[in-house]
């Protein structure tokens, strides 16, 4: 089986749960094979959480779901050192961060030091605790939520720490067809307790391995980087992507590539994930706001002005 | 916002410049044609890329232009600042009746408003065609070097100096093409430069170009090695003959009684004249045809003597209101000349005080004695006022109006050998005119259209029996100035007009001499022959019925007679003429160099020159227009030429490409932010079925992934040749 078949047995099981969002779950299959993390923006109830139970189901790995107050510490998310009388030691319980597929709910509603302890985890792959340092099991994938309607009594996320999300996605309503469709399955009985996992986490890891193995031509590199590079001068834009969100979307691309099936990168991957990996790296000026001009608008300008590479150039 | 404003201060700065190049193109032309008025110009380049500056709608340029045209040839040839209806109308019908003129392609007979008129338009072309460089193109270095190759052509081959003009061109050249170039660099790769980064950039350039045209006017200049190439080219092309090989040259020679047959030009400097404007030199009249040339004078005859700065008697009746103010000219003597030449209007002649002149009535010879032997003068100063006709009282001419009591026999006669066709010609091209001024222009016109060409060498000496006129209409059409004046002598005779042969030299060239004084160079060459009629009432008027030469009497234009004269000749503006000026003083029995093939090729490209225009515009035409639908033929030679090649990725590569051009041809536009299946996806949605997908899969596979090795090349050869035929239609 190839590894386009096999990812497709996946969205094709999630596709059995959420319906009509085959690409938020591609593109979160995406971060999952590159190693990286989603961030969902989206109003209540439009089915952040299903999304992420429907993929940990299918394949096959540990969830864990965090739900972020503002009174939560740190060491709920990353575990404390209980004191065993028995063993007369000091003995570590990992919190909810150490599993394969985490949600961190509503993360903009925890204090910073909780959120930076998670980010922390996130970038580190593992844990830290009274100096004992203890690695998450890989896959580690967290996709964190955020309601962009409240804002009292949140604290939004820095831009450093946006930056450590590959993805930052909009999940949107359903369509009306699809809501309906949605509501006949749910008369019966509720369709995410019967998912079964389609792969292991053995073929997972493989899966992530080939993504490193997905050629990206110097061409197309230099293409991020134009693309990158027009951020920085955009009129508009106060700051622009980083070189961390250059190679964020790169690694995306490899695995977007995989998963249709190519074993190189093309300009369209490229334009295609750019808003995703770029939209939540860039700070737009106050007179973009005031003109009402969006993050989406600017990266589709700058995709339009930047010209795609159509011949091979070597970049040396 | 920002952007904008920077451009515009650029803008400006290049436009200047493009000014200053421009300005370059009009200098030598205003110099060499005598054409005044070089701010008219100036100020309409200048309008018009203030208006492209200011990026007016066209439909405000238009008009504006437009009036300013009208003003300027108003303004020029009318001498009124202000439009009077009747002016208006004026210039209407001079433009309808030259646009008649175009169709039938008479090409000399255009009126000078109408020229002025053209050139202007010219102009504007010009400048929409610089304004395309600048702004659209932001290239420029065509016109540069077209420019430094115009400017250094003009140095090398006319009397125009272009010291200062190779300066200038070369500094405002090399700053507008640098600029433009940095503002090319900006743009290709997208970044937009602050005013500030753009004048830090470009002040290299400025350096550049001020240090190395300082060191280049620091520098000593080292004499020419090849003060004028053009006899040296002339001797390459006549295998070293020289010029001296065949006996008949060109210049003043006073037995005319047997003309015809070729000669070579001859550039010896006769005299040079000093004259604020061009005029032609006449030297004597001749009036008695012999069927082979014209007949010498007899020996003696009535003359009148009289003294330096007297003045001279003149017929002229035509001066009556004149308000021209008295001229004067002075003539250096070069070469030998036995007679003073003197230009029309002339009233006194100033020399040394011990001479005696002479003057006869017949021939209107001038000569100098001293003591009773001529003598040769060297130089002279005649005071002149140029003649103007006033076009009312031409047009009141009439056949009737000869005065009985003048003896107009020998201008009208005519020997017995004339045959009777040059009668009925001369009377069908007048029949139709009503004035004796108009019959007379009549027949001055009739050469130029009627299939007469210019020629110095292809010209025969009638035989025995044969008149040299009647050869000329009738047989050969082909001649120098002898043959046209000749005949339009004996034409106007044939109708009663009194008419006469006048001998003398064209202006010539002008030069500017140390002083930056005006000269007219004329030598042999410039000898020439042209006709003057007898108006009742006006008196001797000069004609000009070669073709290539424009008749130089002022004609002053009184409105109100002139409106319904579409064929509004010459005004008194002088006007740009054609370079070979030349009579001969051929004699006809050694002709034993004949012409070489450089003449032959020469004489060919002039007598042909319309019509080589017009070949060269033709064929213009048709390459601008295979070009323009190459979309058309393209596809056919492109599969033409990879019928043959081998399928691999190199030849895919190749023919991917071809088509992407193809099709941009073809008007599916890519914009460059688009990516190629985003354009297969348009392109598949033009022609239907998916075959632009399909071979740009296979060519992404190649350029991103590096996949070349197996590929179906027949079947991608196919669906390629399938789309690019479809692209054609």
């Amino acid at each position: 089986m190839t590894h386009a078949q096999t990812i497709d047995k996946v969205l094709a099981n999630i596709d059995k749960v959420m319906i009509g969002k085959r690409n938020i779950a591609e593109l979160s299959l995406t971060a999952l094979l590159a190693g990286g993390h989603v961030l969902l923006e989206d109003v209540p109830g439009v089915g952040k959480t299903m999304m992420v139970k429907s993929l940990a189901k299918s394949i096959g790995a540990s969830f864990k779901r965090i739900q972020f107050t503002p009174d939560l510490l740190p060491s709920d998310v990353l575990g404390v050192s209980i004191y065993n009388p028995r063993d007369m030691e000091f003995e570590f319980r990992p919190g909810p961060i150490v599993g394969n597929i985490v949600l961190a709910d509503e993360i903009n509603r925890t204090s910073p030091k909780t959120q930076s302890a998670l980010l922390e985890s996130m970038e580190e792959s593992s844990v830290t605790v009274d100096g004992e340092t203890l690695r998450i099991p890989q896959p580690f994938f967290v996709m964190a939520t955020q309601n962009p309607i409240e804002y009292e009594g949140t604290y939004s996320l820095p831009e450093a720490q946006l930056d450590r999300f590959l993805f930052k996605l909009k999940m949107g309503y359903p369509e009306r067809l699809a809501e309906v469709e949605m509501l006949q399955r749910a008369e019966k009985a509720v369709p995410i307790e019967q998912l079964e996992p389609v792969i292991t986490l053995e073929e997972l890891r493989e899966l992530q391995q080939g993504v490193s193995n997905v050629n990206v031509d110097d061409t197309i590199k230099k293409y991020i980087v134009d693309c990158a590079a027009e951020t920085r001068t955009n009129p508009y834009v106060y700051l622009g992507v980083s070189p961390r969100g250059s190679l964020a979307l790169m690694k995306a691309c490899q695995a977007f590539a995989l998963m249709r099936g190519r074993d190189y990168v093309t300009p369209d991957d490229v334009k295609y994930l750019a808003p995703f990996a770029f939209g939540h790296r860039i700070i737009l000026k106050p007179e973009a706001k005031y003109e009402g001009i969006t993050t989406e608008e600017i990266m589709d300008r700058i995709l339009t002005k930047v010209n795609v590479p159509i011949e091979r150039i070597r970049v040396r | 916002m920002k952007e904008t404003k920077m451009d515009r201060k650029l803008l400006i700065i290049l436009y200047s410049l493009a000014f200053v190049l421009l300005r370059e193109w009009l200098l030598p032309v205003m110099a060499l044609t005598d054409t005044n008025y070089l701010g008219l110009f100036m100020v309409f380049i200048g309008l018009s890329f203030l208006t492209s500056l200011l990026s007016f709608k066209w439909w405000i340029t238009l008009p504006v232009k437009i009036l300013y045209i009208f003003w300027a040839v108003h303004f020029v040839f009318l001498n009124l600042i202000f439009f009077t209806r009747d002016s208006l109308s004026l210039l209407m019908t001079d433009i309808m009746s030259n646009l008649s003129i175009l169709e039938t392609g008479d090409w000399e007979g255009i009126t000078n408003p109408f020229r002025t008129i053209l050139f202007f338009v010219l102009l504007w072309m010009t400048t929409y065609l610089i304004r395309h460089w600048i702004e659209v193109r932001r290239s420029i270095l065509l016109f540069y070097v077209m420019t430094v190759v115009f400017i250094a052509f003009i140095d090398t081959f006319s009397p125009y100096s272009a010291e200062n003009a190779i300066f200038r061109i070369m500094v405002s050249g090399l700053l507008l093409v640098g600029l433009l170039y940095i503002l090319r660099l900006s743009e290709k790769h997208h970044r937009p430069l602050k005013t500030g980064v753009y004048a830090a950039i470009s002040l290299p350039l400025l350096f550049v170009v001020v240090a190395s045209s300082a060191f280049a006017s620091i520098i000593p200049e080292k004499d020419p090695a090849w003060p004028d190439p053009v006899p040296f080219f002339k001797s390459v092309v006549q295998g070293g003959q020289g010029l001296g090989t065949m006996t008949a040259t060109s210049g003043y020679d006073p037995d005319d009684s047997v003309l015809g047959g070729p000669f070579t030009p001859d550039h010896t400097v006769v005299f040079e004249a000093k004259v604020p404007s061009k005029q032609y030199w006449k030297i004597e009249t001749k009036s008695t045809y012999t069927s082979k040339g014209w007949e010498k004078h007899p020996a003696e005859s009535e003359k009148q003597s009289f003294s330096p700065g007297d003045p001279i008697a003149e017929d002229q009746t035509s001066l009556d209101g004149n308000e021209s103010e008295q001229v004067s000219a002075s003539l250096q003597i070069i070469e030998s000349l036995p007679y003073v030449a003197y230009p029309y209007g002339a009233a006194k002649i100033n020399t040394r005080p011990d001479i005696v002149l002479n003057r006869r009535f017949d021939s209107e010879q001038i000569w100098a004695t001293k003591n009773g032997s001529e003598l040769e003068l060297d130089s002279y100063e005649i005071e002149f006022v140029e003649p103007k006709y006033s076009m009312k009282a031409l047009r009141a001419t009439s056949m009737d109006d000869y005065d009985a009591s003048i003896d107009f026999s020998p201008y009208l006669q005519l020997p017995e050998q004339v045959p009777d066709r040059v009668r009925e010609l001369a009377n069908s091209i007048t029949e139709n005119e009503e004035s004796v001024y108009d019959k007379a222009k009549a027949i001055e016109r009739y050469f130029r259209n009627n299939g007469f060409t210019y020629d110095q060498q292809n010209v025969p000496v009638p035989r025995e029996g044969e008149d040299y006129v009647d050869q000329f209409l009738f047989d050969t059409k082909r001649g120098y100035c002898d043959n046209f004046s000749s005949s339009m002598v004996v034409l106007l005779r044939s109708v009663d007009i009194p008419a006469r042969w006048v001998k003398g030299f064209a202006p010539g060239e002008s030069k500017l001499n140390d002083k930056r004084e005006r000269i007219y160079e004329v030598t042999n060459n410039e000898a020439h022959s042209w006709v003057e009629a007898y108006l009742p009432g006006i008196g001797w008027m000069p004609f000009e019925p070669t073709i290539g030469f424009t008749n130089m009497a002022g004609i002053d234009y009184d409105i109100e007679t002139s409106l319904d004269d579409p064929q509004s000749p010459e005004m008194q503006e002088k006007e740009r003429e054609e370079k070979e000026k030349q009579t001969p003083a051929a004699k006809p029995e050694n002709n034993s160099g004949g012409p070489t093939g450089f003449q032959k090729a020469f004489a060919w490209v002039k007598s042909n020159v319309w019509t080589l225009v017009f070949v060269v515009l033709v064929l213009t035409g048709i390459t601008w227009r295979i070009y323009f639908i190459r979309h058309k033929w393209m596809p056919k030679l492109l599969i033409r030429m990879h019928q043959k090649t081998s399928g691999d990725w190199e030849t895919f590569d190749k023919q991917y490409k071809s088509l992407l051009r193809q099709l941009d041809r073809f008007g599916i536009k890519r914009s460059g932010g688009m990516t190629l299946s985003e354009y297969a996806l348009k392109v598949d949605r033009h022609f239907g079925g998916r075959r632009m997908r399909d071979l740009t899969a296979v060519y992404e596979q190649g350029v991103y992934g590096g996949h070349i090795e197996t590929h179906n090349w027949p079947v991608l050869q196919e669906i390629w040749e399938d789309l690019i035929i479809r692209s054609a239609g």
